[in-house]
């Protein structure tokens, strides 16, 4: 049926006959048209059916190309445009927003990395490192430099919430200079103490840029500059030379890693 | 079989004086914001200077009727080219025009603007399958008209 969703809506009549009638019923009145090539999923979303006719539609039509069959009626994703205007990011500001998403993941993560962490193993250290390694090249070098080297330079650099934004990202460096000296001490207090801090810092930080600073820059932005941005992004991911994917798959492996441990 | 009004696409509407409001209409001559010719998509070449790094717009035919103030709030400082999906013959040539605008003349943005009636949707259906066939990734924003000139959406995709 699922073909059927995306063909032209006067060949398929032309093909089913019956399938005009049916449409007749709904108000849909595709029949006299000359030209015909609306897709039937489209036909279907305009007229603004309800859940039930809708339904209902789609089984007469699934009905009548299949008769014999008993055919399951696929949803139809519905088309946003006869909605109010729903917020999506412009493409450069969600790279950064989903970009959070794995540094959110490392966040939640950070209790259970220090309750199993022991630092006196090679392991335990090797565990530090690489939450260190993510922090400092994902989070910072690949992520926050986006932010500072281009992003905040299409706003006023010395507007309150781009400074406050800057000093985050200086004190969170400040908190990951803090662990590394801790595990060079082998001090475990010190090392969980500077974790969590971070971790409870750098979750009002997002929260306070995916709330407030993305929505209000996005806001801001000309068409042109998405444009602009968006190239810049672009090639600074391509410049940072290494895979971002390798961080992905650290917390993929750390997640099943602590999940087994759970069971 | 039912009363029914016809295809959203050619249903005959009449919108005439329907608000009697016309106190926010601009006086003296406005002008216009084209900056380029050609503008039809099987006319445009993709890669002529005026799309290089350009924002441009792929703007149904009937949109820029509908939508008052289309020269000054979207044409302007934009690059144009038009079609119609539901009437224009060869497509598969503006597919390949717009996969040109992504990986040839390196576009900055492209707006797409189609009226609110389904066979307009073939025009965002086009992009997303040049969009799918380019090498390179370009912000694309789709702009839905309603038949009275107002906007029913505006987000990128």
């Amino acid at each position: 049926m699922n073909e059927y969703l995306n063909r032209g809506i006067k060949e398929i009549i032309t093909e089913f006959p019956e399938i005009e009638g049916i449409l007749n019923d709904y108000e849909i009145g595709c029949g006299p048209c000359s030209v015909g090539t609306c897709l039937l999923k489209d036909i279907v979303t305009i007229h603004r059916l309800t859940e039930g006719q809708e339904q209902e539609l789609m089984a007469r039509i699934a009905k009548a190309i299949h008769p014999d069959k008993d055919i399951k009626i696929p949803e139809i994703e519905k088309r946003t445009e006869v909605k109010p205007k729903e917020f999506r990011y412009a493409p450069p500001i969600k790279k950064l927003v989903d970009e959070h998403v794995l540094i959110k993941r490392w966040i939640a993560l950070i209790p259970q990395v220090v309750d199993y962490c022991d630092v006196k193993t090679e392991e335990g250290r090797q565990l530090i490192l690489d939450g260190v390694d993510l922090i400092r090249s994902y989070a910072d070098k690949f992520h926050h430099a986006k932010e500072e080297d281009i992003l905040f330079k299409y706003f006023d650099e010395n507007s309150d919430i781009i400074k406050v934004m800057r000093e985050d990202h200086t004190r969170a460096r400040a908190y990951v200079k803090a662990v590394l000296d801790a595990l060079d001490r082998g001090d475990e207090t010190a090392i969980s103490e500077n974790l969590m801090a971070y971790r409870e810092f750098l979750t009002e930080h997002i929260k306070k840029e995916d709330e407030i600073l993305y929505p209000w820059m996005d806001n801001n932005l000309s068409t042109t500059q998405v444009g602009k941005l968006y190239s810049q992004f672009e090639k600074a991911d391509k410049e940072i030379g290494f895979s971002p994917e390798k961080y992905e798959h650290f917390i993929i492996k750390l997640e099943e890693k602590f999940k087994q441990k759970e069971k | 079989m039912t009363q029914f009004e016809g295809c959203p696409g050619s249903r005959v509407m009449n919108f005439e004086e329907q608000d009697g409001n016309d106190a926010d209409q601009s006086v003296g001559k406005i002008k216009s914001q084209l900056g380029q010719w050609p503008i039809q998509m099987h006319l445009i070449s993709p890669t002529a200077p005026y799309y290089q790094g350009a924002d441009v717009l792929l703007t149904a035919d009937c949109v820029a009727y509908a939508l008052g103030d289309f020269h000054r709030e979207y044409l302007k400082g934009k690059s144009i080219a038009i079609a119609c999906p539901k009437l224009d013959a060869e497509q598969d040539i503006y597919q390949e025009k717009i996969k040109a605008w992504f990986d040839d003349a390196k576009i900055n943005t492209l707006t797409v603007l189609i009226m609110q009636v389904p066979c307009c949707m073939g025009l965002m259906n086009l992009v997303q399958q040049a969009a799918q066939s380019a090498e390179r990734k370009v912000p694309t924003k789709c702009v839905v008209v309603g038949v009275q000139g107002d906007i029913l959406q505006e987000e990128w995709v």
